[in-house]
Parts: structure tokens; sequence; C-alpha cells
């Protein structure tokens, strides 16, 4: 997948690049966001993602 | 036979009556289902037809506070393709009949009441991409036969009473994408076939009653964004091999995993949270895990780690909660920490961690809470906290800081937990605390302060509790602190204190427990110097 980082076989990981995931948006970085189906404002800890955010919205890596 | 025959859209008209008849609570909010006033079904709330055919294709009654039942006349909405009845207060149990709706793809129950069984007939319905059945009551297993559904995208079966293992089968699966099962009573094991799912990237058992290791071959699991199987009973080590997921979040949290911390995830460079807390893990910290720069949630807390702090998470640049409380680590807190600006909790709190804070934590702007209780830290409190102006929360307590209180932690006006207790403090307790206009709690129990009590505490309108206990304080107790009016908890026992306790407004509510200790302080209860005589 887009995070892969598997050029030397090895083990490891890495944040995406973003880059030209947000269509003709810039900048397009990537951040954190809180995965919480339904809700806008999490209730609790709930796991996180990166997602590419361009100003206010935000895009799949 | 034609007798009984009516055309199909009336048909579908009595269904949309029947499924209001068995709803509650419908008199406002389904106030234009009404076939005797308008028997134009298509523009009821939240019934959506086809533009031709007229048939219903949507109903979404989200939200609308709806009692009752789902009537199995759902089951005669042949075209339905999406239903949405999530955030009601809908009982009974799910009709078998939603299997004779062909055409769903969007199955929206979650926040209800359900109870009883996920029906197998659920299974029948091939066009089915997302499952929400979240937060109900549902019990029994979670049906094998979900595997049938070609194109499930989305299972979320969340907060219920599901129990049973998770079928294996429901592992092969190429297309879906979330499967949410937290918050059940699911049991069995983890199996290795969960890497089978090649195009999942949410992955949560969280809060289930799992036993069992972590697959050695967890790290083929390469689709995965979220890996969260924390609060279960899963034992054995952190396998090698997770070092090849591609997670942005590994919670592991609440088990009884074993073992070392594996330096492989220090590459784990697409980590954003790293939950390893309450466990059983031994060992030092990494300091590979320094290597994370891109984490910003970093728990280590609730294990056995030894060794020191490595100075190396001074790099995790992006690094907002930090916490390594309740373990038995060792040395001083590293200066480099300091270069944590992000930094919003920090908890050090019952290791074995010796010296002084560094002067370098004062240039941690962003820090929220503070927490090194309970370790045999010494020198005295850092001047430079009062460029911490965001903290709400300042735990020294059980150290062996010493020297006087700066008056300049009166300048944190955010703080709301104030707990030197229990060091080796001396000096005033300073009138700039009058200043700390959001606090509620101050403890400095069980130090060697002097001084009097600073009259300027009477303008804390917000405090709860302020606790002086066993220190060397004299003087009055200012009149004043009967206009702390939120204060309900006050303990000035063991100190020098004299004069006359104040009686008016809260003060009438403190028992002498409040009072003990002090032998020339006067107050009503026997034994004291003005109380009643025996």
């Amino acid at each position: 997948r887009l995070m892969s980082n598997r050029r030397f076989g090895g083990p490891g990981s890495s944040p995406p690049t973003c880059r030209s995931k947000c269509g003709k948006c810039q900048p397009c970085k990537p951040v954190h966001v809180p995965i919480q189906p339904g809700l806008s404002i999490p209730l609790e800890y709930y796991p996180e993602a990166w997602r590419c955010k361009c100003g206010n919205k935000l895009f799949m890596p | 036979t034609f007798l009984g025959f009516v055309s199909p859209i009336n048909n579908e008209g009595k269904a949309l009556m029947a499924i209001k008849a068995s709803f509650s609570n419908v008199a406002n909010m389904l106030l234009d289902w009404d076939n005797v006033h308008n028997n134009d079904f298509c523009s009821w709330r939240g019934v959506i037809c086809d533009n031709v055919s007229f048939s219903v294709v949507s109903l979404n009654l989200s939200n609308l506070n709806l009692g009752g039942e789902i009537s199995p006349a759902l089951g005669d909405l042949r075209n339905l393709q999406s239903i949405d009845l999530q955030g009601n207060k809908l009982g009974g149990q799910i009709p078998d009949e939603i299997g004779n709706c062909a055409s769903l793809a969007y199955v929206d129950l979650s926040t209800n009441f359900l109870f009883g069984d996920i029906p197998f007939s659920i299974s029948k319905l091939k066009q089915l991409e997302f499952l929400n059945l979240k937060s109900n009551q549902l019990t029994g297993p979670i049906p094998a036969t979900l595997t049938q559904i070609p194109n499930l995208k989305t299972l979320d079966l969340a907060r219920n009473q599901l129990t049973g293992e998770i079928p294996r089968l429901l592992y092969w699966n190429e297309v879906l994408q979330y499967l949410g099962l937290r918050g059940n009573m699911l049991t069995g094991t983890l199996s290795p076939d969960m890497c089978q799912l090649t195009d999942l990237w949410y992955f949560d058992v969280r809060g289930n009653n799992l036993t069992g290791n972590i697959p050695e071959s967890i790290g083929n699991c390469t689709s995965f964004e979220i890996l969260d199987v924390s609060y279960n009973q899963i034992t054995g080590v952190i396998p090698y091999n997770i070092g090849f997921l591609q997670v942005a979040t590994l919670s592991l949290q609440g088990n009884r995993l074993t073992g070392r911390i594996p330096e492989v995830i220090g590459l784990m460079q697409a980590l954003a949270v790293l939950d390893l807390s309450d466990n059983e893990l031994i060992g030092p910290i990494p300091p590979i895990l320094g290597n994370l720069s891109f984490t910003g949630k970093l728990y280590l807390h609730g294990n056995k780690l030894t060794g020191p702090i490595p100075p190396n998470l001074g790099n995790m640049s992006r690094l907002s909660y930090l916490q390594l409380n309740d373990n038995e680590l060792v040395g001083t807190i590293p200066p480099e920490l300091g270069k944590l600006e992000q930094l919003f909790e920090l908890n050090l709190a019952n290791n074995h961690l010796v010296g002084p804070i560094p002067s370098n934590i004062s240039s941690c702007a962003a820090l929220n809470q503070f927490n090194v209780h309970g370790n045999f830290l010494n020198g005295s409190i850092p001047l430079g906290f009062r460029n911490l102006g965001s903290l709400t929360y300042l735990d020294l307590s059980g150290n062996n800081f010493s020297g006087s209180i700066p008056s300049t932690l009166g300048d944190l006006e955010h703080l709301l937990t104030l707990n030197l207790s229990r060091n080796q403090l001396n000096g005033p307790l300073p009138a700039e605390f009058g200043n700390l206009r959001s606090i509620q709690i101050i403890d400095v129990s069980f130090n060697f302060l002097a001084g009097v009590i600073p009259s300027e505490l009477g303008l804390l309108q917000t405090i709860n509790s302020l606790i002086l206990n066993n220190n060397k304080i004299h003087g009055k107790i200012p009149d004043q602190l009967t206009n702390c009016f939120s204060l309900v908890n006050l303990n000035v026992s063991f100190n020098n204190l004299s004069g006359i306790i104040p009686t008016m407004k809260n003060f009438s509510h403190f028992t002498p427990a409040s009072f003990f200790g002090n032998p020339f302080l006067c107050g009503n209860w026997v034994g004291s110097i003005c109380g009643p005589s025996k």
C-alpha cells in the first residue's frame, strides 16, 4: 500500500507523502485524524489514521 | 385469484403504515405518515422512492427518538436499498424478514436497544456493503454466514453482547475494509487468517475476552491502518514481525503481554499512536523509539520497564502525549525532553527517578499536564514553571523536593490541580496563590512549610480542596477563607495554628478533623483550648 517502505524488503514504515492526493488543492499535507465513524467529536480514546489535508478538506492518502 | 390484490405501491404504503404502527413515540415525528390524508407515501418524512417505479428505495428515520420495534413488514419493501434507523430507542429483535429486502446495500440500526441474535437472514443480502449494528444489546454469536455477503465493506458490531469466537471465515474476505467488534464478549484467539483481509484498513477488537498470542505472521496484515486489540487477555511476546505493519495506530494496551519492547518498533515511522500500556513488559525502553518523529502519542505506562528514560525520546518532535508512569524506570529526567514543543501531557509518576527536574522542561510550552508523583526527585521546584502558562495539572508529590515554593506558580492561571504534598518544602505558602483563579485543588500537606495562611487565598472562588495539614504553618486562620464558597474539603490539621476558627458560611460544615493537632487553635470540640470541657 501507499505507506509501504518495502524498497529494501525490511521492516518499517513511513507516513504518506500525500503527493497529488488532494486533487488540485495545495498544499497537501499528511495529518493524524481520529477515526470514530458517525461522531465528529470523539467521546473517548479512539484510534488515529493518516489522511491528507488541504485547507479544511481531508483526502485518502 | 385476484382477491385481495393491491397495486405494488399500495402494498408498500401498507408496509410503511405497519412499520409506523409498531413504532412508538410517532405522534410528532411521523405526523405525515398518514394514508388517509396523504397517500403519496413517497412524500412522507424519511421516505425516498425511485423516480420511475415509485417504489421505496430509502428509509431514513435516524435520531427521531422512535421507540417500539422494527416491524416484519419491512420485508415487504422489496426494492429498499438503504435503511437508517440509528439513534432511536428501538427494542425488540431485528426481524428475519429484513433478509427479503434483496436490494439492501446500506443498513444502519446502530445506537438502539435491539436485542436477540443477529438474524442469519442478513446473509441473504447479496448487495449489502454497509452493516452497522453498533451499540445495541445483541447477543449470541457472529453468524459465520455473514461471509456469504460478497460485497460487504463495513461490518460494525461494536458495543453489543456478542459471544463465541470471531468466525475464521470472516477473515477470508478480500473486500472488507472495516471490522469493528470492540466492546463485546468475544472469546478465542487472534487467527493468523486475519491477514487474509487484504483490503481491510480498520481492525478493532478492543475490549473483548480474546486470549492466546499475537500471531507471528501479524506483519502480513499490510493493508491495516489501525490495529486495536487492546483490553483483551492476550499473552506472549510482541512478535518481531509486527515491524512489517504499516499501521498508524498500534493499540496493544490492557493485555498480558510479556517480554521486551521489540527494537523494530522504532522503524515504524507511520505510527501516530503507539499504546503498549498496562501489560507486563520488561526490559528497557529502546532508545530507537526516539526515531518515531511522526508519533503523537506514546503510552508505555503500567508495565515493568526498567533502565533510564532514553534522551532520544526528545527527538519525537510531534509528541503530544508521553506516559511512562507506573514502571520501574531509573536515572534522571533527560533535559532533551525540553525539545518536545508540542508535548501536552508528561506523566513520569511512580518510577524510581532521581535528580532534579531539568530546567529545560520549561521549554515545553504546550504542556498541560505534568506529573512526577512518587519518585525520588530532589532539588528545588524550577522557577521556569511560570513559563508553562497552559498547565492545568501539576503534581510533584511524593518526592524529595526542597527549598521554598516559587511565588511565580501563582502565575499559572489555568491550573486546576496543584499537588506539592509529601516533599521537604519549606518557607511560606506564597500569597500569589491567590491569583490561581481556576484552581480546584491545592495540596501542600506533609512538608515543612512555615509562615501564615495568606489571606489572599480568600480570593479563590473555584477551590474545592485546600489541604495544608502536617506542616509548620502558624498564625490565625484568615476570615477571608470563608469567602471561598466552593470549598468543601479543608484540612489544616497538625500545624501550629492559633486563634479562633471562623464559624461563618461554609466553615460551619467543617468537622474538627479539619483542625486537629493545632494545640493553640480554638474550636468547638472536646479538648480544644476553648471547647466544651469534659
